[in-house]
């Protein structure tokens, strides 16, 4: 879900998708940084994302990927139930917390 | 398929390169922050993670992982196999040679229980019979055939039908075949068209019947050359010119060896339900319409029962001969493999035991293989193999190791079933030949999916329950999880000892049975007999004395010829049965005549005057038929034993007077007692029996005699001769049925001899798998006992001791297994019963001496492993460690 939601805003190389996600998440998720590009394959297969290659920064050739409408579509569902999932928390704590 | 391949390696190389640049990324990205490149790029990837690992699932993603897994595995396996060519060699001979016995008796099985009958809706065809009278007798009778098919509502149409044989003049010497006479419903209830011509018309039965024939398709093929312009055209069937009218199609063989199927002469208006005329007995068929069900059928045998009952006159039921009468139908093919059945189902069980137990025994191999290689599956874990991984691999090499098996043994099983069908034993006589056909083929593929399995899991769970640490800081197995598998082995041999010891004792109590029934005394020697048939059906022998002559004259040339010491006729010859329902009521003169139906009954057969002689039977008081009995002197018999016994209980029979005939008209008085002699099988008790000379020319259905002949020696070398001298007297006189008396005794035990050699050559490999079995158990134990037995020698144990320790682990793993075994006999000796004869199921000296032999077996294969052991040299055992 996070990959998706970082490519909805602009594709993206591998490397840097991983750059993104630890300042984005404040370094608080220590995922394996190979562990990515399993994800990707599976994404690019259900054709949530698409690839091509281009350059990075650094001009090396890299495979770009990029949200697809499918991706977006899968996004919204898992966004949605992301959201129902935390407000079903937030309702079982707040009795706890008041 | 090539251009998935060449996308799949593109893919592979993309997401390799895709990694690489990752890592080279983030060096650059450490080597900004001021790291000197080597640490960074050490960090890359540790942060990275498994990079080969990642590239793999990556890749994975894109294909048929599980399909590329899988041939990873085979690969894997046939490698591992390659270099443990001693195991696969194992593996695949055991299961080929128990997949092979496991398929031949499936297709024994399917080609006669499962496989249907080749009729058109064959499983409609029924098998109508009725049981009545004190003794439940099977009959047909005639009047009954017509009333059933007159009355019933569920059939499409009965067929009544006899069998009998006919003399055809043949091509070059006349020819005995085996007909059947059958109603023209036999066709339409059969439901097989005609291959050439039609079958027979409606109006072609009854005496009256025009002599019309419809032939088989091997006797047209074999004997009449296959000519399709043969309808038409005439054969002379005893003596008399007979129509072809049709040729049945090849696969129509019904009964089983028909040749040619003619008009049964049986009328209605004479079949009539009285007990001053002969009644018809016919076996009859029918067709059961398609909209109705068994119970339907059942309740519609039960109407037609009871009406039919009802139409017999009430001295029928006075005599007790309708008591308990029922009119009932059975699916043919049920009927036709009736006797059979349970037997092919005990095969079945006991060579399905032997398969488990070669799957106990590849187990414990594969086992002892998985404890040697627990290193290295804990490699294989440490370098990031998944347990699920791990154990489907174990059971990817287990199949691996079953299918040479399976194809091998699919292999024997087609060269049996080849032997089998050359050799007929006479249990599969009745059949068509065995055929391994496609349902075979996936039978075994089946079994060696789920032998492979079943022989896998073992070691599978055992190689999943391995402890990666422990197993890579060991290097013997003296822990815990080879413990465990240390404990499942021993479980696997008591099971693999017990399950052989069933097998041993069901093949003990069919062993016992078939001595029993092969040192049956005969009576008379059997040796240097040679006995053959021959047929006088036809206008020529019509009278008793033409018949007599006919007999006389060939019996004359027979005793003059150099090497035959005596030559007799006879309806019957013993072990070939009395001719069914030859029993003829009589009453003894001088005794109160019981009523007409409770007079005593006793099989009345008829034998030349030399008869005794030339078989041997002993006389035991007054004389046997000699020339003073001929058609002008009065009617004498010989009694056998039994009859003796059971008419004249401790009185003096000789010189009675035995009233046959309706008006009590015949005196027949028994002049001599001799010998019982067993008329069927060996395993009947010998029934009352009363002989007639044909010497007193009284019977005139007289038509088909069999010679016995004593020769001087081999009675094979007197054959052509013997066929000669038939010939000599009448060339148109067809010899059949050529058999010494040793060969006739050998049939009738030949089905017990077949099926004990098929349970004892099941029993055997059981015993030797298992001695392997038990062998390979202790030699482990001894394996990983070594520091052990090693202190123990050290410490002073003595060989002897040494080698207690290890026979005694062997004994005590025997007896657990004569425990279970026992039990499980006990248990499964009753499916048994009805192939035993003169032993019961649980017989006492077969439990007794089987478990004997287990032990003796077990200690035998324990003695190699026990000698080892105390051989063992400590100082040796201690520093392997």
């Amino acid at each position: 879900m996070m990959i998706l939601q970082i490519l909805r805003s602009g594709p993206m190389h591998g490397y840097a998708l991983v750059q993104v996600i630890k300042r984005t998440s404040d370094e608080l998720l220590q995922i394996e940084e190979g562990s990515l590009y399993p994800a990707l394959q599976r994404m690019l297969k259900a054709g949530w994302v698409a690839a091509e290659w281009g350059t990075s920064a650094r001009n090396r050739r890299v495979r770009i990927y990029k949200i697809m409408p499918a991706g977006r579509k899968q996004l919204e569902r898992e966004i949605s139930s992301f959201e129902r999932m935390l407000d079903g928390i937030a309702r079982v704590m707040r009795p706890a917390e008041s | 398929m090539k251009w998935n391949l060449i996308r799949r390696r593109r893919l592979a190389a993309e997401a390799a390169e895709e990694v690489a640049v990752h890592i080279e990324e983030k060096v650059a990205d450490l080597m900004e922050a001021g790291m000197p490149e080597q640490e960074a790029r050490h960090q890359a990837a540790r942060d990275f993670g498994n990079a080969m690992l990642i590239a793999e699932t990556s890749r994975e993603v894109w294909t048929w992982a599980w399909l590329e897994r899988l041939g990873q595995d085979v690969r894997y396996a046939v490698r591992g196999l390659r270099r443990d060519p001693m195991v696969a060699l194992t593996a695949a001979l055991t299961l080929a040679i128990c997949i092979g016995a496991n398929t031949t008796v499936f297709s024994i099985v399917n080609s006669i229980l499962l496989r249907p009958l080749p009729y058109p809706r064959s499983e409609r065809i029924y098998w109508v019979s009725e049981r009545m009278g004190k003794d439940e007798i099977e009959v047909g009778l005639g009047p009954d055939y017509y009333s059933l098919r007159e009355e019933n509502r569920v059939f499409e149409d009965v067929a009544a039908r006899s069998e009998t044989i006919v003399t055809w003049a043949g091509t070059e010497k006349p020819e005995q075949l085996d007909a059947e006479q059958v109603t023209p419903s036999f066709f339409r209830v059969m439901g097989t068209q005609p291959m050439l011509g039609r079958y027979l018309a409606p109006d072609e039965q009854g005496v009256k019947a025009p002599d019309v024939v419809v032939l088989s398709y091997p006797f047209w093929r074999s004997r009449l050359a296959g000519n399709r312009k043969v309808v038409g055209s005439t054969i002379t069937l005893d003596g008399k010119p007979t129509t072809v009218v049709g040729v049945m199609p090849q696969g129509f063989n019904f009964p089983n060896g028909t040749q040619i199927w003619k008009p049964l002469d049986m009328d209605q208006a004479t079949s009539l339900r009285s007990l001053s005329s002969p009644i018809r007995l016919v076996l009859m068929l029918a067709r059961l319409k398609p909209q109705f069900t068994d119970v339907q059928l059942a309740r519609e045998m039960d109407r037609l029962t009871h009406s039919i009952h009802a139409k017999y006159p009430p001295e029928f039921e006075k005599g007790g001969f309708l008591t308990g009468m029922k009119i009932y139908a059975v699916p043919l093919q049920q009927w036709i493999t009736g006797d059979d059945r349970p037997a092919l189902l005990v095969l079945t069980g006991a060579v399905g035991l032997v398969l488990l137990i070669a799957c106990v025994n590849l187990a414990n191999l594969l086992l002892a293989r998985s404890g040697a290689r627990t290193r290295e599956l804990a490699v294989r874990m440490a370098l990031g193999a998944g347990r699920g991984r791990i154990v489907k691999q174990v059971l990817v090499e287990s199949l691996a190791l079953a299918l040479p098996g399976g194809l091998a043994g699919m292999a024997v099983a087609y060269g049996t079933v080849q032997l089998l069908n050359a050799w007929k034993p006479l249990m599969l006589q009745g059949y068509p030949p065995i055929s391994v056909d496609f349902t075979t083929l996936v039978f075994t593929f089946a079994i060696t999916l789920v032998t492979g399995l079943l022989f896998g899991v073992a070691p599978a769970l055992a190689a999943a329950g391995v402890s990666i640490q422990d197993s890579l800081k060991s290097a013997s197995y003296t822990h815990s999880a080879g413990r465990k598998a240390a404990r499942l082995r021993q479980l696997l041999v008591v099971a693999e000892l017990g399950t052989s010891l069933v097998l041993m004792i069901g093949a003990g109590l069919l062993a016992r049975s078939f001595l029993k029934l092969a040192s049956t005394d005969l009576e008379f020697p059997p040796e240097n007999l040679l006995t053959l048939r021959a047929n006088l059906a036809g206008s020529r022998y019509a009278t008793a004395e033409s018949q007599l002559r006919f007999y006389d004259n060939v019996l004359d040339r027979l005793k003059r010829l150099p090497m035959v010491r005596q030559a007799a006729a006879a309806v019957d010859i013993p072990l070939e049965g009395w001719r069914m329902y030859n029993l003829t009521p009589f009453q003894v003169a001088g005794r109160t005549p019981p009523p007409v139906l409770q007079r005593p009954e006793a099989n009345v057969t008829t034998v030349s005057r030399d008869f005794f002689r030339t078989l041997g039977i002993p006389l035991q008081a007054g004389r046997v038929f000699d020339l003073q009995d001929s058609p002008r002197s009065p009617d004498t018999v010989v009694v056998n034993q039994a009859f003796t016994r059971a008419i004249f209980p401790g009185e003096n029979p000789l010189n009675r007077v035995l009233v046959y005939g309706e008006n009590d008209s015949e005196r027949r008085t028994i002049v001599g007692v001799v010998g019982n002699v067993r008329a069927a099988d060996l395993g009947s008790e010998p029934t009352p029996l009363v002989y007639r000379c044909n010497c007193q020319g009284h019977d005139p259905d007289f038509s088909a005699l069999s010679f016995v002949i004593r020769t001087t020696g081999d009675p094979h070398a007197v054959i052509r001769t013997a066929e000669g001298q038939v010939h000599a007297v009448d060339r148109d006189v067809p010899v059949f049925d050529i058999k010494t008396m040793d060969e006739r005794l050998a049939d009738s035990v030949s089905t017990q001899r077949f099926q004990l050699a098929l349970i004892g050559t099941f029993a055997v490999i059981a015993l030797v798998l298992s001695a392997l079995g038990i062998y390979g158990v202790l030699s482990y134990l001894v394996t990983r006992r070594t520091r052990e037995i090693g202190i123990r020698i050290a410490m002073g144990a003595q060989a002897g001791e040494v080698r207690r320790l290890v026979v005694g682990e062997s004994m005590v793993l025997a007896l657990l297994a004569v425990l279970a075994g026992l039990g499980g006999a006990w248990g499964l000796t009753r499916y048994l019963q009805s192939m035993l004869y003169g032993v019961t199921a649980l017989d006492g000296a077969t439990f007794a001496v089987m478990p004997v032999v287990l032990l003796a077996l077990a200690i035998a294969a324990s003695l190699l492993p026990a000698r080892r052991a105390s051989r063992i040299d400590p100082m040796a055992a201690l520093r392997e460690e």
